[in-house]
């Protein structure tokens, strides 16, 4: 079911920053529809249909809670729909909210789509390089909370048997959490120290050590990295030459329908769905393969 | 020596860069990116200089320790609302380990709860805020002043609650308007208040509660360890 995120990493990762970098560094409404959508499709590829129903019942709600309180705080704009407390609420300031809200939702798919997809342990491979003490460090951090929160449980459990602040009130709830995890830090500074003298002992940090790493650079990784590099250089490309160029204040500016444009829109739109399109691939080809037997 | 030069280098340069490049190119518009980039680049300094320094092993896995439990004190603490005892782990961190230490657990504590609790456009913000928070309280004279003083203790708790809160109102506002608006800004910190007092108290009580046993762990260690 999650075909985009068996590719490499690097790939991933710059998947991820062009297309949020994109969605807010633009206010035009074709790009971010193009991103709501896309990081909408995904993520509804990725998570059951009741989460999904769930997630975007809260955003609407956000999107639209965004838009209708952007006119309160903004009176710019020359199309007066009406007055509120003495206060002009114009059109463009509606539409403006609008194409916030449109980015800000986007932009929270995307990071859910992103925690999903980009795995602690692929950031660590791809910044073990460049930041190996830091990584180093949050790897260890992700191992040990697991472990602390089988710990937590343990001690709570016998603190709970003992008879230790068993009701429900906030005082007994925050002194007994305090108690469980002074516990709890006696016991994983220990730990921390005997990983930390082992971790010397085996020759961390020394020189000529490799990293071991399980992920593996193909030609499918290749083509897609050269597809998102060349859709990017073609954005950014519009950006430069203002092809995407739109304002709300004073007025909302028009849409300009030139023949690059629409290229230029065909390209970001076709960035946007690539993990759609990606997952909907593998899964019609897994049926296909299914109904052969 | 060469460290310090990253440092200065982002700080002098990159910082201006990117603000800029916010107003030349962006047509002084893009607050929201230009703000998380910022952020994110004000975090660099302390990280490069962690990576160039000299650090144990025993204080690498002594600081990936102090993240995990604040953390995981998140999920401890889930059933009471907006406590949260990261700040308070991360104050009390500096105070013990210094303020390269505190800023450390905090933007990294930001960094790994986001993962469990939705990783978004503020991550850098709080990864800053909580940094920031940790390095203020790990400079030698605060470290002092908070360790003798219960009430200068329980004053900082209060300001860093505030602190945060503010910041983060700030995101909010950048994510909402695109630009600074001053009058949404105070609209978002006067409906934030009650937040910001359940994060001051929260903070305040933490640290009242943890400082001495936590503390006496943190110095048994130092000094049995020697780190």
């Amino acid at each position: 079911m999650k075909s985009f995120s068996s590719f490499h990493p690097t790939v991933l990762f710059l998947y991820y920053l062009s297309v949020i970098f994109i969605s807010m560094f633009t206010m035009n409404p074709v790009i971010l529809g193009c991103s709501l959508i896309g990081s909408i499709l995904f993520f509804s590829m990725m998570n059951s249909p009741k989460v999904v129903l769930k997630d975007i019942g809260y955003y609407l709600l956000v999107f639209i809670l965004i838009a209708i309180t952007n006119p309160i705080f903004s009176h710019n704009g020359e199309t007066i729909l009406f007055f509120l407390n003495d206060n002009p609420v114009t059109l463009e300031a509606i539409i403006y909210g609008i194409a916030i809200a449109t980015m800000l939702v986007a932009v929270i798919f995307w990071s859910k789509s992103y925690s999903e997809i980009m795995t602690s342990d692929k950031f660590v491979y791809l910044f073990g390089r460049t930041i190996p003490k830091l990584s180093l460090v949050l790897s260890m951090a992700l191992r040990f909370i697991p472990m602390l929160k089988l710990q937590i449980k343990k001690v709570n459990q016998v603190q709970k048997t003992l008879g230790l602040y068993t009701t429900d009130s906030i005082t007994d709830r925050i002194l007994s959490g305090i108690r469980v995890l002074n516990s709890v830090l006696t016991w994983s500074l220990e730990n921390a120290i005997n990983r930390g003298d082992s971790m010397r002992a085996r020759g961390y940090g020394l020189k000529g050590r490799t990293n071991f790493s399980l992920f593996k650079f193909y030609k499918r990784d290749g083509m897609l990295l050269i597809a998102i590099i060349l859709i990017l250089v073609t954005a950014i490309l519009g950006f430069v030459f203002n092809i995407f160029d739109f304002y709300y204040y004073p007025a909302v500016s028009s849409l300009e329908i030139t023949g690059v444009g629409i290229l230029e829109y065909m390209f970001v739109f076709i960035l946007m769905i690539i993990p759609f399109i990606i997952e909907v691939k593998e899964n019609i080809q897994w049926k296909l393969l299914r109904s052969k037997i | 020596m060469r460290n310090k030069k990253i440092n200065y280098f982002i700080i002098m340069i990159l910082i201006p860069l990117s603000i800029a490049l916010g107003v030349i190119l962006f047509k002084d518009r893009k607050y929201n990116l230009i703000s998380i980039i910022i952020a994110f680049l004000s975090c660099l300094p302390i990280f490069f200089s962690f990576e160039k320094g000299k650090t144990s092993t025993r204080k690498m896995t002594i600081l990936s320790v102090m993240v995990a439990i604040s953390v995981a004190g998140r999920f401890v603490f889930a059933a009471i609302p907006g406590f949260k005892p990261v700040t308070a782990i991360v104050v009390i961190t500096a105070i013990y380990f210094g303020s390269e230490a505190g800023f450390l657990t905090g933007s990294l504590s930001a960094i790994i709860s986001n993962i469990y609790f939705g990783q978004g456009p503020w991550t850098p913000f709080q990864m800053f805020s909580w940094g920031m928070l940790g390095l203020i309280a790990g400079l030698p004279f605060m470290r002092k002043l908070l360790l003798k003083n219960k009430i200068i203790l329980a004053i900082y708790g209060v300001f860093a609650g505030v602190i945060y809160s503010l910041m983060m109102d700030v995101w909010t506002v950048l994510a909402m308007d695109g630009v600074f608006n001053a009058r949404r800004y105070l609209a978002a910190v006067t409906t934030a208040l009650p937040v910001m007092a359940i994060y001051a108290v929260s903070n305040v009580v933490f640290l009242m509660l943890a400082i001495k046993p936590f503390g006496e762990k943190l110095e048994r260690i130092k000094t049995k360890y020697g780190i």
